[in-house]
């Protein structure tokens, strides 16, 4: 039997307390496979980027199961929380979060510096094929250069996971889908266990598996039998 | 009933209470010494101006062998003078069992039946003299505190050689005597010095000047000339022994009281600018970048509808409350250091009631000050934040313009890390930024070297003036000059291993139009015990028949090495010759001249003559050495070095020292203050891109050297620019102090600036490390998300 990546037994997030308390998470029951491409769907504060932090190490759950490889997450220090998100988890945000002093090499050169079997920075961007780009500032490039920076940036360190919050929320049609052909590559090239959380339901068609979220748990999940290249997507 | 935009006010104020309060607290410590130092002229202008006022102050003061009482008539008929009163002033040796040395003291005399007209006495404690009663004296306050003396207490002098005992009726104030020191010290020693004033008949029967007065004081009609006064005066009082009459500006007590208020005026304006410009500098600073912070909030109060000038007053109240609490604080503080400096004058100045009075225009000088800092600030960011349209304005801001920086392109690229690049990038592109953060922390370096500097400086005087020039354990005077027969009677005293006489003449100096009135020190030319030496500590031989003169004096009269300088001697014959200048010696008293003593006393006309006598006693000796010089008549003062240097260290070294702690501790808040606000700014601005980094798998050391890298680079830059601005505050300001009396060096040590380095240094460490903690509660889903 596969050994799932995360396994994930009724995790539940509370923020606030008493009369302000907000369930963010309730319950969650969830297992991630390697090299899976999984699309979280499910409407504003269903939990999607919740889910999401937990999953990357950014927040801690209030109560439930969550295991990384056996690894129980919710129980390492900050320190090692540090160590996890250095070593395994890849992240894409909706604004790409750049550096905005540091050019799309040194952004992706930062991550290898640190990463304990990086490839090297202009391989991840010739990968997301911005190689020609490599000396420019965020401010000399596209959003969705930008965005694809992002990627190579997320991917170098040959994470096993990578999780996008958004990647498509701030780019037209056209740049979204250079932007998700270049998720789906490193996904299918490297094997990353890869996650995307969106709004948009055209999305569901690349994904091996789709989770539909809604008020803090799993509403229903359903595994697509041929996914489709990013660009044949329309929305 | 508070709008919504001032809770919005408040809280943002709430949120940055740390940074508000830093820059609070410099412009606090700014205003705190203005109000501090301008209090304190005033109070001693309006205390001084009251006191002259009510006591009937004299404007031109003489001294004189011997003048007739008929006389004053004479003088009183020159064109111009108002009341003129004349008198005995008198040197006597004072005789205190407790005390192992000889005391001296002045006596002045008191009309016999009258109040004086002139330099009214004020009378702190007991009665005034009885008239016609015998053996009663009234004592300044300085010495009878010094000596535990109380009115009905008894004390011994020596009147012209005669042991004689007074009881003490009162202890009394002169506005003569604000500041009370032996005529010729530098330094006051109350405890064995002292003024006393007895009935005009008893003292001058004493001095058999019965009929005659030697000291004589008059004020001045509206509009008439001191000068021409002084000359006519002078040409009365030649054939009587007249020392040479002067004006106010030349009476000890008064240059006294006048320099501390120079030097305090000067205190009140440089020290206070530089504070007020850095707390200008820091408002404007923290002003522009906060709004630069709430850009989203801006555009949003504007697709609402406000107006740019709402928005304007917005941030201006937020300036305001700043400003406000500034001047609240450094109200209070100024209030508060201003009355503890008022208690400690009272140890050097004797004024009936010296109260502290706060000048209250210092307040809105320093609110105007800061407050323009403030509204320049909020308009430059609310005008460029209110450029940008709102739509735009609500998106999160675009990525900013970055290039390699300078250092990268001189080819040293590769060697770099990519945290130094992003502090140097970040440096580069904003340079006004930059160069705020660098004039503030190079201001906080620069204020630390001047109340420093001004330690060594009086140290190195001290040092100089005991360890250099005057090298004898003890100096005594004596009542009248005297032949050297004198000198065989106390190279025979107990204990003495060395003697060198001297001899002090009152004189002229002049050269060209210029003169000043001095005493001539003639000492032995091989003398080992008082030394004239050059600027750079070099012995200056004295030659026969020429002079030596302090640089002060030569830069007064505007003359050099090799000219003749005029000397008009004020006693004896007063013969006037021409004597060459052959040297300039570097004293710190301001005014001196120096002479071979036999080529003194051979311009004088007169024989082998010494006034004073410098020893180097045998340890063992002393006590009877002291008990045989109060033995002597014709002693009429001793001055102690190691007791004149205990003094110094327990009164002006203590009142130094304390001043110089509270520019220390105004200057150390400056530089944390301003470290700490850049520090904190920085987080906030890049809080996104902190938060980024630390996501994707950056620990908190390494988050922290990108702060620190560019903290730690523009404290480099701004460390070696604070020195050299330091070392230029101090030099302007140690010139602006210097006055006829005091000649400061300018004094710099390795020391000194590496205090301020290490103090710089701390402060920028303990706000990295605070604002390190802070990155610690980072919050890093919500950093990620869209700017709200």
């Amino acid at each position: 039997m596969r050994q799932p990546v995360f396994r994930v037994r009724g995790l539940t997030k509370i923020y606030g307390a008493g009369a302000a308390e907000v369930r963010a998470l309730s319950g969650v029951d969830l297992d991630l496979y390697a090299s899976e491409l999984v699309v979280l769907l499910g409407p504003s504060g269903s939990g999607k980027t919740t889910l999401l932090n937990n999953l990357g190490g950014l927040d801690v759950p209030t109560a439930g199961e969550l295991q990384y490889r056996g690894q129980d997450l919710t129980a390492i220090d900050e320190k090692a929380l540090t160590r996890y998100r250095r070593d395994t988890v890849g992240f894409v945000f909706q604004f790409y979060n750049l550096i905005p002093s540091l050019t799309a090499r040194e952004n992706v050169g930062l991550i290898t510096e640190i990463a304990r079997d990086p490839m090297s920075a202009e391989t991840a961007l010739e990968m997301v094929n911005l190689g020609g780009r490599l000396d420019h500032f965020p401010a000399q490039l596209s959003g969705g250069e930008q965005q694809r920076v992002a990627i190579a940036r997320a991917i170098a360190k040959r994470p096993e996971v990578l999780l996008c919050d958004e990647p498509t929320g701030a780019l037209d049609v056209r740049t979204g889908i250079v932007v998700l052909e270049a998720i789906q590559r490193a996904n299918r090239e490297l094997g990353t266990l890869t996650v995307i959380i969106t709004h948009n339901a055209i999305m569901a068609d690349m994904a091996d598996r789709v989770i539909h979220l809604s008020d803090g748990h799993v509403h229903h999940l359903r595994a697509n039998e041929h996914p489709v290249p990013a660009s044949s997507l329309n929305w | 009933m508070i709008s919504h935009l001032d809770r919005k006010l408040w809280r943002d104020l709430r949120r940055m209470k740390g940074q508000a309060f830093a820059v609070a607290m410099v412009m606090g410590c700014g205003l705190a010494m203005m109000v501090m130092a301008r209090s304190l002229v005033f109070s001693l202008e309006s205390t001084r101006r009251e006191y002259y006022e009510a006591n009937r102050f004299a404007e031109v003061f003489a001294m004189m062998k011997r003048a007739p009482n008929s006389l004053a008539a004479r003088i009183q008929k020159i064109p111009g003078v108002g009341t003129v009163q004349p008198g005995i002033s008198v040197q006597v040796t004072i005789d205190l069992p407790e005390l192992d040395e000889p005391a001296s003291g002045m006596v002045r005399s008191m009309p016999d039946y009258s109040p004086p007209e002139l330099n009214r006495l004020f009378l702190r404690r007991g009665r005034w003299l009885i008239p016609g009663a015998h053996g009663e004296v009234l004592a300044g306050e300085a010495f009878a505190n010094a000596n535990n003396l109380q009115p009905g207490d008894s004390i011994a002098m020596l009147l012209h050689g005669r042991r004689q005992t007074f009881r003490i009726a009162g202890i009394v104030l002169s506005p003569e005597f604000i500041f009370e020191s032996r005529p010729g010290a530098a330094l006051p020693d109350a405890r064995t010095y002292g003024t006393f004033w007895m009935p005009y008949r008893e003292l001058s029967t004493a001095f058999q000047l019965y009929g005659a007065f030697n000291y004589l004081s008059l004020t001045l009609e509206p509009g008439a000339s001191e000068r021409t006064v002084i000359v006519e005066l002078d040409r009365l009082l030649m054939p009587y022994g007249g020392r040479g009459a002067f004006g106010r500006a030349d009476h000890p007590s008064h240059i006294r009281v006048s320099d501390e208020i120079r030097v305090q005026t000067m205190m009140s304006m440089g020290f206070p600018i530089v504070f007020l410009s850095v707390a200008a500098f820091m408002i404007n600073a923290v002003l522009a970048r906060l709004l630069n912070l709430q850009r989203e909030q801006i555009a949003i109060m504007k697709a609402f509808g406000f107006t740019n000038w709402q928005i304007a007053v917005h941030y201006l109240k937020f300036a305001f409350v700043i400003v406000a609490v500034g001047t609240a604080l450094g109200g209070c503080g100024g209030i508060l250091l201003g009355h503890r400096l008022v208690l400690l004058y009272h140890k050097f100045f004797r004024f009936p009631d010296l109260a502290f009075h706060a000048d209250r225009t210092a307040f809105p000088l320093a609110l105007l000050l800061c407050s323009t800092a403030a509204v320049v600030g909020v308009f430059g960011a609310v005008r460029r934040a209110a450029r940008i349209p709102p739509a735009e304005a609500m998106r999160p801001e675009p990525p900013a313009n970055y290039r390699p920086s300078f250092v990268e392109r001189t080819g040293v690229a590769h060697l770099l890390s990519h945290t130094f690049r992003i502090a140097v990038r970040n440096l580069e592109r904003r340079p006004m930024q930059a160069i705020f953060t660098i004039a503030g922390l190079a201001l906080a370096t620069g204020i630390l070297i001047v109340p420093n500097a001004f330690r060594d400086s009086v140290a190195l005087v001290l040092e100089t003036q005991w360890d250099s020039i005057q090298r004898s354990d003890l100096s005594i005077g004596l009542a009248e000059p005297n032949d050297t027969r004198v000198r065989h009677l106390l190279r025979h005293l107990p204990g003495v291993i060395t003697i060198e006489p001297a001899r002090g003449v009152a004189a002229r100096i002049g050269f060209g139009h210029q003169c000043r009135q001095l005493g001539i020190q003639g000492i032995p030319a091989d003398g080992l015990h008082s030394r004239v030496i050059d600027d750079d500590n070099h012995l200056i031989p004295l030659r026969p028949d020429t002079i030596v003169v302090s640089f002060k004096l030569a830069e007064l009269l505007g003359a050099k090495v090799g000219d003749d300088l005029r000397v008009e001697t004020l006693e004896g014959k007063r013969p006037t010759r021409n004597v060459r200048l052959v040297g300039l010696a570097g004293d710190f008293t301001g005014m001196s001249a120096y002479m071979d003593l036999p080529s003194l006393n051979r311009l004088m006309g007169e024989g082998d003559i010494i006034s004073s006598a410098n020893f180097r006693v045998d340890g063992a000796h002393r006590a009877e050495f002291l008990r045989a010089l109060k033995g002597i008549p014709s002693v009429a003062w001793v001055a102690i070095k190691e007791s004149l240097r205990e003094n110094f260290r327990s009164s002006t070294a203590l009142s130094i020292g304390i001043i110089q702690k509270i520019y220390l501790v105004f200057a150390i808040v400056v530089a944390f203050g301003v470290v700490y606000n850049n520090a904190r700014i920085s987080l906030a601005e890049r809080a996104r891109e902190l938060a980024t980094l630390r996501v994707i798998g950056f620990s908190r050391r390494e988050v922290g050297a990108v702060l620190v890298t560019e903290l730690v680079v523009l404290a480099l830059i701004a460390v070696p620019l604070g020195l050299l601005l330091g070392s230029a505050f101090a030099t302007v300001i140690v010139q602006a102090v210097n006055t006829e009396t005091i000649r400061l060096p300018l004094v710099l040590t390795a020391s000194n600036y590496a205090f301020a380095v290490s103090v710089v240094a701390i402060a920028s460490s303990l706000s990295a490390l605070l604002v390190l903690r802070m990155l610690n509660h980072l919050d890093l889903v919500s950093a990620l998300k869209a700017p709200e």
